[in-house]
């Protein structure tokens, strides 16, 4: 990455503990990631696993405890300051009393320069109730608030922490609908979420967090297929086992093997064949399938991280 | 980055941005700082009940413990009785508009609006700046009508003793947006506010401020910040004498009040900064 063509996010070592009654929590344990220009990038991961925190952290509304946020190649503080980055944040965090256009024109007066009130609130689909006041609007409305007020600055990355939250079905497809038109227009956009869905439907690539780290990073297709495998397990005969994994593991199909006694584990995107081949050819037993709920992913996930370490 | 040169950073540091669809939100309005306060002030004017206890009550007050008293035209020094009701209305209408002012700005900063206000290039002292603007105007709505008020119904007083006073009851009063500041950072919520304000009626009559105190209360308020601040705002009126219960001056020296003002800044400063640094460290 030449300097001239700074990456839109680039986290290394990223840690940051919160002091608390029994000791440091480290919520974010170490994150390298590399976003670049134009990327739509989902951070996904279950509640707690740190996705807000490092949000946060590349936003410059915290500081961490060790390691380097850069966004397009400055600090977050710069960033924010030039308008170059904004965001949706979680529930919380607008003043009741004021009108949905008040608060625009509000937070628009913060900026030296920004895009049209009037445009910003059309484009976040508030024109017909930007006189009602914030206490009266409901929670998607009150999101659509918060994105109109992430685009004012016209920012070349746009990051959405958990934008859906608390919406029906109906008003999440109209956020989205929205938001590609915002990422179709050039932006980087970073987004939190918890639902796999959401990930899938929207994202280019998918980082998968846990407990502070992140467990899996790759094109959405390829996070989905793991996600979303199958988990084949079988015992097979102690002297066969060796071989068995060195066989499984070359397979395409195979996304990864784990050993526990003589019980094989296969997380797989095709578990028929696996089971199969198990059967037929390892006089395999006791087999046994399980379909991959995203939760289980996570767990598997970071099960195998935490074992790999320890053994 | 590593940068030696002495160029604004535009070329090296920030590369043009990618190329965008065009007519999607081109930054095209100038942003205006006047427009942030006058949202707040918008804020603080259309909420009634606020209105009602900051220009309402303390006009209302004046009229009866002032105007319609029997005593209203007796001497207080450079003026007369009424005069002195109305400084003291005054001054508990200026520190209810600013403790609420400092209240509320702590509750909003700490209930996330302080979360997205970051995301923006509005620094924290230009923030502490609009709400110290905004808590001064406000507080300078209660001065102005309960002085005019007080000029249609007989207050008198030297000219020094009108505008010394108001000048006084305005910059002082600013002091106490910090202590509606303390109760929101400490309480973090919006009854805190109400706390706030409501121990002001207490610290009002501690302070000498709706009747006269003897005795043992007299010696005893002060020590309180009202006490302080209105005793200073009427100086320009009474050269220090203060009237008892019992109808008796006493002389008070210039230093005792301005002694009071004084500390209780340093002390609402001090605490102020304490429960800022505090919950930067719980983020």
């Amino acid at each position: 990455m030449t300097p001239t063509d700074s990456a839109a996010v680039e986290l290394t070592g990223l840690s940051k503990s919160f002091p608390s009654r029994a000791g440091a929590v480290r919520a974010v344990k170490g994150i390298d990631l590399t976003i670049r220009r134009g990327e739509i990038v989902a951070f996904l991961g279950p509640n707690g696993a740190g996705k807000t925190t490092t949000l946060d952290l590349v936003l410059g509304l915290t500081s961490p405890t060790s390691g380097d946020v850069r966004v397009l190649g400055r600090s977050p503080r710069e960033a924010v300051r030039a308008g170059q980055v904004s965001a949706v944040l979680q529930t919380g965090g607008l003043l009741r009393d004021l009108s949905v256009r008040e608060t625009v024109q509000m937070i628009a007066s913060t900026y030296a320069v920004h895009a049209p009130v009037d445009d910003v609130v059309r484009r976040a689909g508030l024109t017909p109730i930007e006189k009602r006041r914030v206490s009266k609007c409901s929670g998607g409305e009150q999101q659509r608030l918060r994105f109109a007020l992430a685009l004012l600055p016209d920012p070349d990355l746009l990051i959405l922490d958990e934008p859906t939250a608390g919406m029906d079905v109906q008003s999440r497809r109209a956020f989205w609908d929205a938001m590609k038109v915002e990422a179709d227009a050039g932006r980087t956009v970073l987004f939190a979420t918890h639902y796999l869905e959401e990930a899938d439907a929207f994202a280019g690539r998918i980082v998968l967090v846990a407990d502070g780290e992140i467990v899996a990073d790759g094109p959405t297709d390829e996070i989905r297929a793991r996600a979303l495998g199958r988990r084949v397990s079988a015992r097979v005969p102690s002297e066969r086992l060796p071989d068995a994994v060195a066989h499984l593991r070359v397979m395409a199909i195979v996304h990864d093997v784990a050993v526990e006694q003589n019980r094989l584990t296969v997380e797989s995107s095709d578990s028929d064949a696996v089971a199969r081949e198990l059967l037929t050819s390892w006089g395999a037993h006791d087999l046994e399938i399980t379909s991959g709920s995203l939760e289980s992913a996570f767990i598997a996930l970071t099960r195998s991280d935490t074992e790999g370490a320890v053994a | 980055m590593t940068t030696a040169t002495t160029k604004p950073s535009s070329t090296l540091e920030t590369p043009a941005r990618k190329p965008r669809v065009t007519g999607l939100g081109e930054p095209t309005e100038r942003g205006k700082r006047t427009a942030y306060l006058r949202l707040e002030l918008k804020r603080v004017t259309r909420d009634l009940v606020t209105m009602f206890f900051v220009v309402a009550l303390p006009a209302f007050m004046y009229l009866l413990f002032g105007a319609s008293a029997g005593w209203s035209q007796q001497s207080a020094g450079n003026g007369n009785v009424a005069l002195y009701v109305m400084i003291s209305m005054a001054a508990y209408g200026a520190v209810t508009a600013t403790v609420g002012v400092g209240g509320t700005a702590a509750v909003e900063r700490m209930q996330g609006w302080g979360r997205q206000l970051g995301l923006t290039p509005l620094g924290d002292g230009t923030f502490v700046a609009i709400k110290a603007t905004v808590a001064l105007l406000i507080a300078i709505l209660p001065i102005l009508v309960v002085y005019v008020l007080g000029a249609f119904t007989g207050a008198k007083g030297s000219l020094m003793a009108w505008a010394g006073s108001a000048a006084i009851l305005v910059a002082g009063a600013v002091m106490f947006a910090l202590y509606g500041l303390i109760f929101g950072m400490a309480f973090r919520s919006e009854s805190s506010v109400s706390a706030a304000s409501g121990s002001l009626v207490i610290l009002g009559f501690l302070g000498n401020i709706f009747f006269p105190l003897s005795g043992f209360l007299l010696d005893l308020a002060r020590f309180t910040p009202l006490y302080g601040y209105v005793s200073l705002a009427r100086y320009p009126l009474t050269g220090g004498d203060v009237v008892d219960t019992a109808g008796n001056l006493t002389h008070q020296p210039l230093w005792m009040p301005v002694t009071n003002v004084v500390v209780w800044t340093v002390i609402f400063a001090v605490l102020a900064t304490w429960l800022v640094q505090r919950s930067r460290g719980r983020q």
